[in-house]
């Protein structure tokens, strides 16, 4: 593939993951936080994101098994997550972790499993969506192209 | 019920009532035939009483016959045998009115009652019954003589008088013939012929002895009697009435029976009915009749009176006793009745109110009830409504926000000039007005659901006024307005460090800016503020409409709400650093007639003549006025003078200045000054200089300076709008600045040549003589000696508008002895190249003072091309000005004045610099100009770096270089991250993962610092906390680190970081000693504000 084409796919791919609301302008802060001193550090910063996360999901589902649900646990936990989620810009979790904390502070544990769901589901979604866009950057780096930057302002 | 048991208590009373009341009468009945039996009791009793007297005749004609033992008696005899025992009996018995001797022979003697003397009545001479005929006796004579009524022996005179002719009345007969006496009813001897009762009894056959009683002593024994209304009718049973007390009525006897007569006038007689006198058990019958209307009781009885048989009738009216118990009781019946039919009617009407309002409450309880169900179903609707609302404006704005966003975008990409272009910026524009739309139907929404509160920051309210009163001037230029900041008496820059709400301030004034703006088509809006102590009375009305009623409804209630509103009234009112703000927005547009006044600040209300085609949904003003509420304040619509165009809101807000600040930023001034001039010149040696310099004349104060002469400093303005010139020139005459005015450019030349020909005069005066002509100058220097100390002690109540500018505005002398003028021209107010050569015509005419020239042009219309314009024309020390002229542009060129501090030509392209970057960039940092003493040693590099930075207004990228910040957060992304983003800042980040590490590290370098010697120097210039960590959490750390650094006499900045956004978190921090509170994800804008701050505090 050309390389230029390729960078305009990247950047139509970048737009809709910002159209869909999937990441916010935090994301972009990041970017700009990487120059050549530190030429990974978004990979590095997301992928810790994605260690983090996990980590986190796995806990508050463990909690959330037990018989008698630790609220303010999962709540700490939950806390933890949308801070995450929000440094990278992955608004959605972050949303979900928005909802979630108030079914924690209402105690409700059907409410809470089902956020959870969706927090997965969001965390997943956005997983693939930001290895896909690595991915492509890779290909464009080996390709011999350098990375386009966004401008996006809301 | 009531009502039954009510009725059943007169049916129970009136049986009781009426046998009360006939027991009563059955006795009074008793009683009056008790009293009736009585007195025929009475009556027998009296005859009973006369009954021995009947047999005192038959006793005396037993002595007498005894003494005359059978002898015949003759005259003398009579004399001396009879009349002793006569008179012995006459003077004996009672009621005697006669007694007499009575031969058959006719010889008679006898004593009786007459003319109140006892006389005596003989006849000494007898005849021969047996023989003689009856008409013999007439000639026996008869003698009357007195009686000594002691002795009973005759004296005087014997009186001849017809014989009496006794042996032939019907008495002597009879009792002649019955040997028990005889008793008669006669008339008596004497000359009133009285009625006597004649007791009669015989002697021997030959004569009688009779005693007469006088009747009517003896009646007065019966009508004695206390007959209780009752008469009497006494009569013998032969006919004759002894008593008749009964009027009109005549009774006549027949056998038992009495009839009873009525005597008419006439005569005539009329047989009433009879009375039966049979006695019938003990007593007597009782008949009624009728006597002329009255009823009368008869009773009828036999009495046998000194043996004379005889009837008594007694009548009583029948209206006695018992008729008036009778008669009562009727009548108290008949009020009984009255009263009983009364209550009942009146508990009947009772009960038919009673049920009646009873009827009616249940109406009304069941309209309340429906009402009452209809208010809560609408304000659950209401509620609902506003809940639907608030979201859906939330997601309105949302996509707005994406559309402006996506509109931007496309602006971008865009071909400048395109039809595309000029539609999205027209979109652009739409998108804008709509979200300003929403947000003000979002604000209301707030406002009523009680949910906007205030947020209490720093700031400079000066600086507030001037960039919304430069936001606006653009709008207004356009349409040709002139939007004017009217600095008025200074007070509200003397206070300009306030801490309130800027945000909702700003909205109030841009509200009523725009306002202004927008309807107004000429002329100008004027904005200015002034400062006040809150009084009571303000505070009071600012709570609400009706506050004093409140206020005694919350003294009574105590009710939460007010309560908690008063206390915060309280609060505001107690702290002594509040002050009145007072805003007028003057106008001279359409204005709003005064019966609209009120309405405007109501919600949707618009003035439809004037708002017609203007858009707006009316609800600005209600907001402002919730706002300013909300800032304990009110606002109302000033009254204009008539003739005076437009419209003037007035609004007062509480804000509590900063006193430390703005002393502080006065000292910092006061350095500044001192720094930038020379030392002034004017050190006076009098004892109390400013008293004396006020009081004595002005030679005194030539005398006592030794400097050389004071010279003053000349302003002449010529600004195109009135306000604008008004406002400065009186701005400047209040600093005591003399100030000429131009009020068109026609007028430029004169007004120059006569300060020219001024200056160049006073110039060859001084030479010689004290400056007696510049007041100013006097006053200066006395002001200048004031503000050195005695000014801040000057109560507020005190200080009129010049002392608040004198405050701001030190006054310091300058060493120069050539006089200075300004000159402000408005670019716009004639021709650029004639004013520019009036204006170096001027300068070339000035021998010994010193002009500089100041050019205010539209930001608009950049007509100020220099470069077209010959050098000799424009001097490159003047200033152009290209923003509005007032604010902070108009303080600056007042200090270019040499008492305000300002120097001449060697500095001025400073000043020009410094002016420019105030006019082009609308200063958002107050203190960029001015230097920052206060800001700590290590700042020092970064202090400057920063005001390059923004002087420069570069993208250097690099702001925090050098500085050594901690990061403490448990996240290694989190970290991470704001790791990356402080070396971008260019600072050195050093790192720990929980609050105990970092109290460690910085108690490491604090003592690491001390063995250097360097204790003031912090280990870490910032420090970023994260609040919620394990092992030590950051609120802890900090307080411990505050413990701990206060040995070490320094304050490390501590920016709290927390993914909470809410208040209450940024309350603890700040609560934990931290500087600042900051969210995250960390901002690099705000990481480099909260330093600022950190730096500028």
């Amino acid at each position: 593939m050309e390389v230029g084409q390729m960078q305009r796919r990247l950047i139509e791919y970048t737009k809709s993951l910002f159209m869909e609301g999937i990441l916010d302008d935090q994301f972009l802060q990041l970017q700009q936080l990487q120059d050549e001193s530190n030429p990974d550090f978004v990979v590095e910063v997301v992928s810790l994101f994605f260690q983090d996360a996990e980590k986190l999901l796995n806990d508050i589902t463990r909690a959330l098994d037990q018989q008698s649900v630790d609220f303010t646990k999962v709540d700490a936990h939950v806390h933890q997550l949308k801070g995450s989620s929000a440094s990278v810009g992955a608004q959605r979790v972050k949303n979900g972790c928005i909802a979630f904390r108030n079914f924690c502070e209402e105690q409700n544990v059907d409410g809470s499993l089902r956020c959870l769901q969706q927090i997965k589901q969001e965390y997943y979604h956005v997983k693939n969506k930001l290895e896909a866009l690595f991915r492509l950057e890779q290909q464009i780096v080996a390709a011999g192209g350098s990375v386009p930057m966004m401008e996006l302002s809301f | 019920m009531q009502a039954f048991a009510v009725m059943l208590l007169p049916t129970a009373l009136i049986p009781c009532w009426y046998s009360m009341i006939s027991r009563v009468e059955r006795q009074v009945n008793l009683n009056s035939q008790d009293f009736h039996s009585k007195l025929h009791y009475e009556i027998e009793n009296t005859e009973k009483f006369l009954h021995p007297i009947n047999s005192s005749a038959t006793n005396l004609a037993g002595v007498l016959k005894l003494s005359l033992n059978g002898t015949k008696l003759s005259f003398s005899m009579i004399e001396t045998k009879v009349a002793p025992l006569l008179f012995q009996a006459w003077s004996t018995i009672p009621y005697l009115s006669q007694i007499s001797y009575t031969g058959l022979e006719g010889l008679f003697f006898s004593y009786y009652t007459g003319q109140n003397q006892t006389l005596a009545v003989y006849s000494n001479s007898s005849y021969n019954s047996r023989s003689s005929a009856p008409n013999v006796k007439k000639n026996l004579s008869c003698y009357i003589q007195h009686v000594n009524h002691e002795t009973g022996e005759l004296y005087g005179n014997s009186i001849e008088c017809p014989s009496l002719n006794l042996v032939s009345k019907r008495w002597f007969q009879e009792a002649l013939n019955s040997p028990n006496g005889y008793a008669s009813l006669e008339t008596g001897w004497n000359n009133s012929q009285d009625l006597i009762l004649l007791s009669s009894a015989r002697i021997n056959g030959e004569g009688v002895i009779s005693l007469g009683f006088s009747a009517q002593l003896l009646t007065t024994r019966f009508t004695s009697i206390d007959r209780q209304g009752g008469s009497l009718y006494l009569a013998t049973k032969d006919g004759k009435v002894l008593i008749e007390e009964l009027k009109n009525t005549h009774m006549v006897l027949a056998g038992n029976m009495v009839s009873v007569q009525l005597m008419k006038p006439n005569g005539e007689k009329k047989v009433l009915g009879n009375v039966s006198c049979i006695i019938k058990d003990g007593s007597p019958r009782a008949s009624t009749l009728n006597i002329q209307g009255t009823e009368y009781m008869f009773y009828c009885s036999s009495l046998d009176i000194v043996g004379v048989q005889s009837v008594y009738v007694l009548a009583f009216p029948q209206k006695g006793l018992v008729s008036l118990v009778r008669k009562n009781w009727i009548v108290a019946l008949a009020l009984l009745i009255v009263i009983i039919t009364s209550m009942v009617v009146s508990i009947l009407s009772f009960a038919y109110i009673f049920v009646r309002a009873a009827k009616r409450e249940m109406h009304l309880c069941a309209a309340l009830i429906k009402q009452m169900e209809a208010t809560q179903q609408a304000e659950r609707k209401s509620m609902n409504k506003s809940l639907a609302f608030a979201s859906a404006s939330h997601d309105v704005r949302a996509s707005l926000a994406g559309l402006t966003g996506l509109i931007e975008m496309c602006y971008e990409e865009a071909n400048p000039g395109s039809e595309l272009e000029t539609n999205l910026r027209q979109m652009d524009t739409c998108a804008k007005d709509l979200l300003g739309l929403l947000n003000s139907i979002l604000d209301t929404s707030k406002i009523e659901a009680g949910k906007m509160q205030l947020e209490e920051e720093e700031f400079d309210l000066a600086q507030l006024l001037e960039d919304v009163v430069d936001l606006y001037h653009p709008v207004g230029i356009k349409k040709g307005v002139d939007v004017v900041l009217d600095p008025y008496d200074g007070s509200a820059i003397k206070f300009s460090q306030v801490k309130g709400d800027r945000g909702k301030l700003k909205q109030i004034l841009c509200n009523l800016l725009s306002n202004a703006v927008k309807f107004t088509c000429e002329g100008h809006v004027t904005v200015r503020t002034w400062v006040r102590k809150p009084s009571l009375q303000n505070s009071i009305i600012a709570s609400s409409h009706n506050g004093l009623m409140k206020y005694l409804q919350c003294l009574f209630h105590k009710s939460n709400e007010a309560y908690n509103d008063l206390e915060a009234m309280n609060a505001a009112q107690q702290d002594p650093n509040a002050m009145e703000f007072v805003f007028e927005v003057d106008d001279t547009g359409n204005g709003i007639p005064k019966e609209k006044h009120i309405s405007v600040f109501e919600n949707y209300v618009q003035v439809k003549e004037t708002a017609l085609g203007q858009g707006g949904t009316g609800l600005g003003l209600g907001i402002v006025q919730s706002l300013v509420r909300l800032m304990h304040g009110d606002i109302s619509i000033v009254d204009k003078e008539i003739g005076e165009k437009g419209t003037c809101f007035r609004f007062n807000v509480i804000l509590s200045t900063c006193d430390n600040v703005s002393c502080n930023n006065t000292k910092a001034e006061d350095l500044e000054m001192v720094d930038g001039s020379h030392i002034p010149e004017l050190t006076l040696s009098t004892p109390s200089p400013g008293l004396w310099l006020r009081t004595s004349s002005s030679k005194l104060t030539v005398h006592s300076t030794p400097s050389p002469k004071v010279t003053t400093s000349h302003v002449v303005l010529l600004i195109q709008n009135n306000e604008r010139r008004r406002t400065s020139q009186r701005f400047m005459e209040n600093l005591s600045i003399k100030v000429s005015v131009a009020k068109q450019w026609e007028h430029l030349p004169s007004t120059l040549q006569k300060i020219k020909h001024k200056e160049n005069h006073s110039c060859h005066n001084s030479l010689g003589k004290s400056d007696l002509s510049s007041p100013s100058g006097y006053l200066s220097s006395s002001a200048s000696n004031n503000s050195s100390g005695v000014e801040k002690d000057v109560p507020l109540s005190s200080m009129d508008g010049s002392n608040y500018m004198l405050s701001v505005f030190k006054r310091t002398t300058p060493k120069f002895a050539s006089s200075f003028i300004l000159i402000v021209i408005d670019a716009c107010a004639g021709p650029f190249l004639e004013l520019c050569r009036i204006v170096a015509e001027f300068k070339k005419g000035l021998h010994n003072a010193t002009c500089k020239v100041v050019w205010l042009e539209k930001p608009t219309m950049r007509n100020i091309n220099f470069k077209h314009i010959e050098e000799d024309l424009v001097d490159p020390n003047d200033v152009v000005i290209s923003k509005p002229f007032h604010g902070s542009r108009l303080y600056q060129v007042v200090r270019l004045l040499p008492e305000f501090g300002g120097t001449l030509q060697g500095n001025s392209s400073k000043l020009k610099e410094e002016i420019k970057f105030q006019a082009e960039k609308v200063p958002k940092d107050p203190s960029s100009s001015r230097s920052k003493p206060r800001s700590p040693p290590s700042n020092g590099i970064l202090t400057k770096e920063q005001e390059i930075q923004e002087i420069g207004n570069s993208n250097d990228e690099k702001p925090l270089s050098g500085k050594k910040l901690l990061v403490a957060d448990d996240n290694v992304l989190l970290r991470k991250l704001t790791v990356a983003g402080l070396l971008k800042l260019g600072a050195i980040a050093e790192t720990c993962v929980n609050g105990q590490e970092a109290l460690d590290l910085v108690c490491k370098g604090l003592s690491d610092q001390r063995k250097l010697g360097a204790s003031n120097i912090l280990p870490y210039d910032y420090v970023l906390m994260d609040c919620e960590m394990p092992m030590m959490n950051g609120y802890e750390a900090t307080k411990q680190i505050r413990k701990m650094e206060k040995s070490y006499g320094v304050h490390i900045p501590i920016i709290a970081l927390t993914a909470h956004t809410s208040g209450g978190e940024a309350k603890v921090a700040i609560e934990a000693g931290m500087d600042v509170h900051l969210g995250k994800p960390l901002k690099k804008e705000h990481l480099l504000e909260a330093i600022r701050y950190i730096d500028t505090k």
